[in-house]
């Protein structure tokens, strides 16, 4: 067993897991946070992405243990009580979800690639998100509107 | 501690818990992100340390000599934003596959493996801890602690291309990474090409780099310049990506460009 000791969207959780036990599923199903989804065992479909420490990263690919003394943040982490993060609103407003299974990790990866193009002072035109959208796969929307949300939302946050 | 015979070491897990699948792990995992020693990037008295906790996101992020411009293409072309935040260089060419993007660039470098065990440090160069698709030089019990890229190679001019059909979700047709020193007129007087997913382990091309020496842009500017021969130390297969003469056609094609990408950032 092993102790997990982390910040989960800002509130501290410490649990006695088992030592393989990954974060996705520790988050799933110790916390109950059902929000990040699994959609592959080969980590490529980028259903499960959280900001680990403010990065984007599959949870898949983590084990809890690894994330000992980080910060999480999960889709259920964005809103503030009713008000949703200017990314959900965006994925709302612009159709950017059918089936809503990929939802969560494109909003997290959308939020991530916006916050580093503004770091780094680039422009995150459509080409770029794009290219940056290569590690999460949506099996309805065929792209264009969720490229449309996360433009969108760039404007806003 | 890792002496345990099941022991498996974990960096960024990027290889190792997709291909674990559902199966859990039988023995000891060890991760070796919370050792802080092995953090570490930088200058040292021998040249260039990259150590094992290094991710291919700070590879990215880092300031680097300009030898380094080849891993540093490579470090944008590993799977997507979300695995080069987690995963090392170090589990790269540890998990030794043929098609490791890393591996190329380092051989270009001249890299060394620094391994750490019970019974001590050693050093071994890439070509001889590769021993095999997905074997290495590694005895029971060690680990790498980094890879260090010898001080004379740092300053030269570098360059990385890959080919597949798209980055993600492929396995690569073939990658390129390439390193030159070049004289005051442009031309090339020494060059190290190496090639990955062409043989069951990357190599250098000593025949082509040979060819190289003396050669300037102008040369390289004939689309035959690089010849079959050139390509001696690799088997390209045939399968449904594509037969074994499109493949050489390619890779032939894929290094006249590297070494001219690598050309063009030489300094004059
Ligand atoms: C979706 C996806 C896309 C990918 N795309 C690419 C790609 O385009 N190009 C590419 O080259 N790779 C790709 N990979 C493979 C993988 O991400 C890389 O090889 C990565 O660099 C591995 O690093 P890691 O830290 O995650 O290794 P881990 O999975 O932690 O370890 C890999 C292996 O090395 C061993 N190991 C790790 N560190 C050490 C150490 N210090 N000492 C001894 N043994 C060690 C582990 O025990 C394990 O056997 C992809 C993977 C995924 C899931
Ligand atoms: S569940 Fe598919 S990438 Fe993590
Ligand atoms: S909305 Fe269904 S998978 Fe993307």
């Amino acid at each position: 067993m092993a102790e997990v000791t982390i910040k989960v969207n800002g509130a501290p959780v410490s649990r006695d897991v088992p030592d393989a036990m990954l974060l996705v599923e520790f988050l799933r199903e110790e916390l109950r946070l059902t929000g990040t989804h699994v959609g592959c065992d080969t980590s490529q479909c980028g259903a499960c992405v959280v900001h680990l420490d403010g990065r984007a990263v599959k949870s898949c690919t983590t084990l809890a243990a690894q994330a000992y003394g980080a910060e999480v943040t999960t889709i259920e982490g964005l809103a503030a009580g009713e008000e949703l993060h200017p990314m959900q609103r965006a994925f709302h407003e612009n159709h950017g979800l059918q089936c809503g299974f990929c939802t969560p990790g494109m909003i997290m990866t959308g939020i991530d690639m916006v916050r580093r193009y503004r770091a780094a002072g680039q422009e995150l035109d459509e080409a770029a998100i794009r290219h940056e959208l290569e590690g999460n796969l949506c099996r309805c929307t065929g792209y264009h509107n969720i490229v449309k949300s996360i433009r969108q939302a760039a404007g806003e946050m | 501690m890792v002496e345990g015979a099941r022991a498996r070491v974990v960096a960024g897990g990027t290889d190792l818990f997709p291909q674990l699948g559902d199966r859990l792990p039988d023995g000891d995992l060890v991760d070796l992100g919370r050792i802080r020693d092995l953090n570490e990037m930088g200058q040292c008295p021998d040249g260039w340390l990259i150590g094992a906790g290094t991710t291919w996101s700070e590879i990215l992020r880092a300031e680097m000599p300009s030898g380094f411009d080849g891993l540093k293409a490579a470090a944008r072309e590993v799977g997507s934003v979300q695995i080069q935040n987690r995963a090392t260089l170090v589990g790269n060419i540890c998990n030794a596959s043929p098609a490791a993007d890393g591996i190329p660039p380092l051989l270009t470098l001249n890299a060394k493996v620094i391994l750490v065990g019970p019974r001590g440090t050693r050093r071994m160069d890439l070509p001889d801890f590769l021993r095999g698709p997905r074997q290495t030089g590694m005895r029971q019990g060690e680990i790498v602690a980094g890879v260090l890229v010898p001080r004379g190679v740092c300053e030269r001019s570098a360059a990385f291309r890959k080919l597949g059909a798209r980055r993600y979700l492929v396995i690569s047709i073939a990658m390129v990474a390439a390193v030159l020193r070049c004289d005051a007129a442009g031309r090339i007087a020494n060059a190290r090409v190496a090639v990955g997913a062409a043989s069951p382990v990357a190599r250098r091309l000593p025949a082509l780099e040979a060819a190289l020496e003396g050669a300037d842009a102008a040369a390289l500017a004939d689309p035959g310049f690089v010849r079959p021969e050139h390509l001696a130390p690799l088997a390209p297969v045939s399968d449904v990506r594509g037969s074994a003469e499109y493949r050489c056609d390619a890779i032939a094609e894929l290094c006249r460009r590297t070494v001219l990408d690598a050309l063009s950032r030489s300094p004059r």
